[in-house]
C-alpha cells in the first residue's frame, strides 16, 4: 500500500486548518492589538504555506516515481514520459494546477512576510489576512472539490499511465504555464496591500510605493507568459499564427491590460498624489480578472480549446469573484471621501493627461476583450443561441485602439508635467513627426499602401523618433556638463534614472512588436498535395519535395519530408517537417495520436513555415501547408527588449520606506 | 478650473463612442452556433451567411478524393441528424472518425462547405490542450 497520497491529502487538511487558525488569530489581533497575537497569526500563515510546499513536493514525488494509483498521476504521466515533463505534468491537469497556484501564492506570501517583517506594522496584518483568505479559497478547492491526491477510479485502471499529450511535450509548454501563474498570482500581493490600505485607513502613497517593484515584476512575468504562449502556438500548432483571440488567451490578456494601466497610473500617484481612487479600482479589477481568468479556463463555460471538461469549479469561482468585488466596493465606498485627491488635472496637453488617456484606452481595450469573450454566454442566455464574434471583431476594435496606445507611447514623454507650452510643443514634436512622415513616405514608395500597415509604420517611427530624441537630449546634456563620452553618458544617464529609461526601452520593444504585427498583412499561405519530385511555388520561392523517409523512434513513428527551398537559382534552405504517430500503448491504431512536427526557416524579413498535414501511404501522396510569414521575428525581438527594459526599471535604487 | 470639468465630459464622450463602435463592430462578425436541425429549417435563404456547427464525424463517412487527399468530405452527425460537409484544407491532427468537431462555413445546396475545422480534444486528453486550428 502506497502511503504517499494519504500523506499528501493530510498535509492539505492540516494546511487548511492552519490557514483558518491564522485568520482567526489575526482578526483577534486587529481587535485587541496584542502584538504576540500578530506574531502567532503570522507564524500560522507561514506554517500553512510550508505545508502546501510539502504537499506539492509529495505530488511531484508521486509523479516522478509513477504512483499510478493516484488518479492525477495516471492521467497525466506514463512510465515513458521524460523526467522534465513528469514535473510539467503538475500543471497539465486541473487539480494539480490548482495546487500549483496555491504553491506560488504560498511562496509569495512567505516572501512578503519576510520582506516586511520589520516594516509596515499597520498594513501587514491586513496584508496577511487578505493573502490567507485567497489561500483559504484555493485550499477549500483542493481539499473538497478537486483533490490532486484522489485515488484512481475503478473504471480507469491503466497500468503505466496515459502519458502527457505530445503537444505539451515541448520546452515552451514546460515554462509557459508557470510563467502565467507566477504573473497571475503575483497580482494578489499589490491587491492585498491595496485592501490593507483601505482596511487600515492608511491611505497615503505608501502602499503604492511598497508594491511598485512587485507589480513591475508580476507585470513582466505575466507579459512573458502571454508571449511564450504565442511562441508555443506558432512553433507547435501549425496554423502559422501566434494569437487567435481564444477565450483563454483573452483570459491572460485581460489582467495584463489593466495591469499595464496600473503600472502607468501608479507613477501619477507617486509623483503627483493623484488618481488615488482610480489606482484602487485598477488593482482590484486586475486581481479579479486573474481569478476570473482562472474561472474561464477551468469552468468550460465558454467553449474554448483550453478548458477542462465539465467541472464543478465554475460556480465556486464565480462566488469568490462576487465576494471579492462586493467586499472591495464596500471598502472603497467607505473610504471614498478620504481618497479623493486635492490636486487636479490642469491641461489636456500635460503628461498627467497623457497617462490618463493611456489608462482610458487600456481599460477600454480590456472591456472590449471581456465583452467579445463573454458574448457567447450572454447571447445564449438572452437569445437562446450561442453567437461568437470571432477574430474579425477583435481585430476591428483592438487594432485601432492598439495604434492609439502606440501613438501615446510617443506623445506622452514629449509632454511636460502640468501644462505644455506651444513653443515646447513645436520644439519637441517636430523631429519625431518628421521621422514618422518620412517612414510613411518611404514605405508608400516601397508599395505598402494599405491603411493600417501604413499608419502603424508612421506611428512606430514617430515613437522611435520621440524615444531617440529623449536619449539624445539626455546624453548631450551629460556630455556637455560632465565631459563624458557618449557611452559613459548613456550608461550614467540610464543608471541615474532607471525606471524612466527602462520604460523607454520597453516602449521600443512594443514598437518592434507592432512592426511584427504589420507583417501579418503580407503573409502568403497555401495547402498542397505533393509527391516526391513535385515542385510548388509560393511568394518568390520554389519548394520541392525531394525525399520522404520513415523512421521508428522510442515512442512514435515518423514520416519525414525533405523540402528544398530555392529562390531563383539559389538554394535558401532545406526544411524537414514531420508527421508523427504516437503509440501510447494503445492497441487500437485508429486511436493513436497523430502529431505534425513543423519546421521553420526564420529570418528578420520572413519565416518559411512548413507543416506536414497528412499522408496517404497507399498513393504516396502527402498534404503540405507552406506559409511565408513576414516579420514574425520582430515580435519575439520586441519581447526581449520588453524583458530588458523592465529589468532595468526593476533595478532602480531602493528608496527608504518609512512606515 | 474650466479644464477640470471638461475632463469627465471628454472621457465620457470617448466611452460613448467606444460603445457605439463595439456595437457596430458586431455587425457582420457574428457567427451563430446552430444545430443541424436549425440549419436545415432556415434553409438556403440564409446561404450567404456564415455559421458554426458542432457534432461528431460519422464513422465510416470520411472520404478523400483519390487524386487529392486535401479534398475531404464527411458526414457530421448531431442528435440523430446528419449533414454532408466538404472541406478543402489540411485537417488538424486530432481529426478522426467518431471525433467531435466544430466547423465554420456556408450552407449551400444541402451541403455544408466548411472553411474552418476545429477538433475538440479526445477524451483521453482532458488536459490543458489546445488543438491545432486549420486556419488562423
Amino acid at each position: 500500500m502506497n502511503t504517499m497520497p494519504l500523506y499528501g491529502a493530510t498535509l492539505l487538511n492540516l494546511s487548511l486548518g492552519l490557514a483558518v487558525l491564522s485568520l482567526l488569530i489575526l482578526t483577534l489581533y486587529v481587535k485587541r492589538g496584542d502584538y504576540r497575537l500578530f506574531l502567532t497569526g503570522q507564524r500560522a500563515a507561514l506554517g500553512a504555506s510550508f505545508l502546501i510546499l510539502l504537499a506539492t513536493t509529495t505530488l511531484l514525488a508521486s509523479l516522478v516515481r509513477g504512483n499510478f494509483d493516484v488518479d492525477f498521476v495516471a492521467r497525466y504521466t506514463s512510465s515513458a514520459t521524460p523526467l522534465t515533463f513528469k514535473f510539467a505534468a503538475l500543471w497539465a491537469g486541473q487539480s494539480g494546477s490548482l495546487l500549483f497556484w496555491l504553491l506560488i501564492l504560498s511562496l509569495y506570501a512567505t516572501i512578503v512576510i519576510f520582506q516586511n517583517r520589520n516594516r509596515h506594522r499597520v498594513l501587514m496584518p491586513y496584508v496577511i489576512i487578505t493573502l490567507v483568505t485567497i489561500q483559504l479559497f484555493f485550499l477549500l478547492l483542493v481539499n473538497f472539490v478537486s483533490n490532486p491526491f484522489a485515488p484512481v477510479e475503478v473504471d480507469f485502471a491503466i497500468q503505466d499511465g496515459l502519458g502527457l499529450n505530445p503537444l505539451l511535450q515541448n520546452w515552451v509548454m514546460a515554462i509557459h504555464p508557470p510563467m502565467l501563474y507566477l504573473g497571475y498570482v503575483g497580482f494578489s500581493v499589490p491587491f492585498a496591500f491595496a485592501i490593507a490600505s483601505l482596511l487600515s485607513g492608511k491611505l497615503d502613497a505608501l502602499w503604492v510605493r511598497t508594491i511598485r517593484r512587485w507589480t513591475l515584476f508580476t507585470w513582466l512575468v505575466l507579459g512573458c507568459g502571454v508571449l511564450l504562449g504565442g511562441y508555443w502556438a506558432y512553433n507547435e500548432l501549425g496554423w502559422g499564427g501566434y494569437w487567435a483571440w481564444d477565450p483563454v488567451e483573452n483570459a491572460s490578456l485581460m489582467p495584463w491590460l489593466t495591469g499595464t494601466a496600473f503600472v502607468h497610473s501608479i507613477i501619477i500617484q507617486e509623483k503627483k498624489n493623484m488618481l488615488r481612487v482610480w489606482n484602487m479600482i485598477l488593482i482590484i479589477a486586475t486581481f479579479v480578472l486573474t481569478i476570473f481568468g482562472t474561472f474561464l479556463t477551468r469552468s468550460g463555460v465558454v467553449s474554448s480549446v483550453h478548458s477542462f471538461t465539465q467541472s464543478s469549479l465554475g460556480p465556486m469561482f464565480l462566488g469568490f469573484v462576487l465576494l471579492i468585488v462586493s467586499v472591495s466596493v464596500f471598502l472603497l465606498v467607505k473610504r471614498l471621501q478620504d481618497l479623493r485627491s486635492e490636486t487636479r488635472m490642469k491641461s489636456f496637453l500635460s503628461r498627467e493627461s497623457g497617462f490618463l488617456f493611456n489608462n482610458v484606452i487600456f481599460v477600454s481595450l480590456c472591456f472590449v476583450v471581456i465583452w467579445g469573450t463573454l458574448f457567447p454566454i450572454v447571447s445564449e442566455a438572452v437569445r437562446g443561441t450561442q453567437i461568437s464574434v470571432g477574430i474579425p471583431f477583435f481585430n476591428q476594435i483592438a487594432v485601432p485602439l492598439g495604434l492609439l496606445l502606440l501613438l501615446l507611447a510617443g506623445v506622452g514623454p514629449l509632454l511636460a508635467w502640468r501644462k505644455t507650452s506651444r513653443e515646447s510643443l513645436i520644439r519637441n514634436f517636430s523631429v519625431p513627426v518628421l521621422i514618422g512622415l518620412t517612414a510613411f513616405l518611404v514605405s508608400t514608395f516601397f508599395g505598402i499602401r494599405s491603411f493600417y500597415p501604413s499608419v502603424t509604420i508612421a506611428f512606430s517611427f514617430f515613437v522611435l523618433g520621440a524615444i531617440g530624441l529623449e536619449f539624445y537630449r539626455g546624453i548631450r546634456v551629460r556630455m556637455k556638463k560632465f565631459r563624458e563620452n557618449i557611452f559613459q553618458a548613456l550608461m550614467k544617464m540610464v543608471s541615474k534614472n532607471r525606471s524612466r529609461y527602462g520604460g523607454y526601452i520597453v516602449h521600443t520593444g512594443i514598437v518592434l512588436m507592432f512592426i511584427g504585427f504589420v507583417g501579418k498583412a503580407f503573409d502568403a499561405e497555401q495547402d498542397w498535395t505533393m509527391r516526391v519530385g513535385d515542385e510548388v511555388r509560393l511568394a518568390d520561392y520554389t519548394i520541392s519535395l525531394s525525399n520522404l523517409r520513415e523512421e521508428e523512434r522510442p515512442n512514435h513513428y515518423a514520416w519525414i519530408a525533405s523540402l528544398v527551398v530555392t529562390k531563383g537559382e539559389r538554394e535558401i534552405t532545406r526544411l524537414y517537417p514531420e508527421k508523427r504517430i504516437y503509440f501510447h500503448r494503445n492497441p487500437d491504431p485508429n486511436r493513436r495520436q497523430p502529431h505534425s512536427e513543423l519546421d521553420i526557416y526564420s529570418t528578420l524579413k520572413e519565416d518559411i513555415y512548413a507543416v506536414f498535414g497528412g499522408i496517404d501511404t497507399g498513393e504516396n501522396l502527402v498534404s503540405m501547408k507552406i506559409m511565408v510569414n513576414r516579420l514574425v521575428r520582430w515580435v519575439w525581438i520586441g519581447g526581449y527588449l520588453l524583458l530588458l527594459g523592465t529589468i532595468i526599471a526593476l533595478w532602480s535604487p531602493r528608496k527608504k520606506l518609512k512606515s | 478650473m474650466k479644464i477640470n470639468r471638461k475632463f469627465p465630459v471628454v472621457i465620457a464622450g470617448i466611452a460613448a463612442l467606444l460603445v457605439l463602435w463595439v456595437a457596430v463592430g458586431f455587425e457582420g462578425n457574428e457567427l451563430p452556433y446552430l444545430t443541424i436541425e436549425e440549419l436545415q429549417e432556415t434553409g438556403t435563404s440564409e446561404s450567404a451567411k456564415r455559421f458554426r456547427l458542432g457534432g461528431n464525424v460519422q464513422e465510416g463517412s470520411v472520404v478523400r478524393a483519390e487524386e487529392n487527399p486535401l479534398d475531404l468530405s464527411f458526414n457530421l452527425s448531431q442528435g440523430g441528424e446528419t449533414l454532408p460537409v466538404r472541406y478543402h484544407k489540411i485537417v488538424p491532427d486530432m481529426f478522426k472518425e467518431g471525433g467531435e468537431v466544430i466547423v465554420e462555413g456556408y450552407y449551400v445546396d444541402g451541403e455544408f462547405r466548411a472553411d474552418n475545422l476545429m477538433t475538440k480534444c479526445a477524451s483521453r486528453y482532458e488536459g490543458d490542450l489546445r488543438e491545432a486550428e486549420s486556419s488562423g
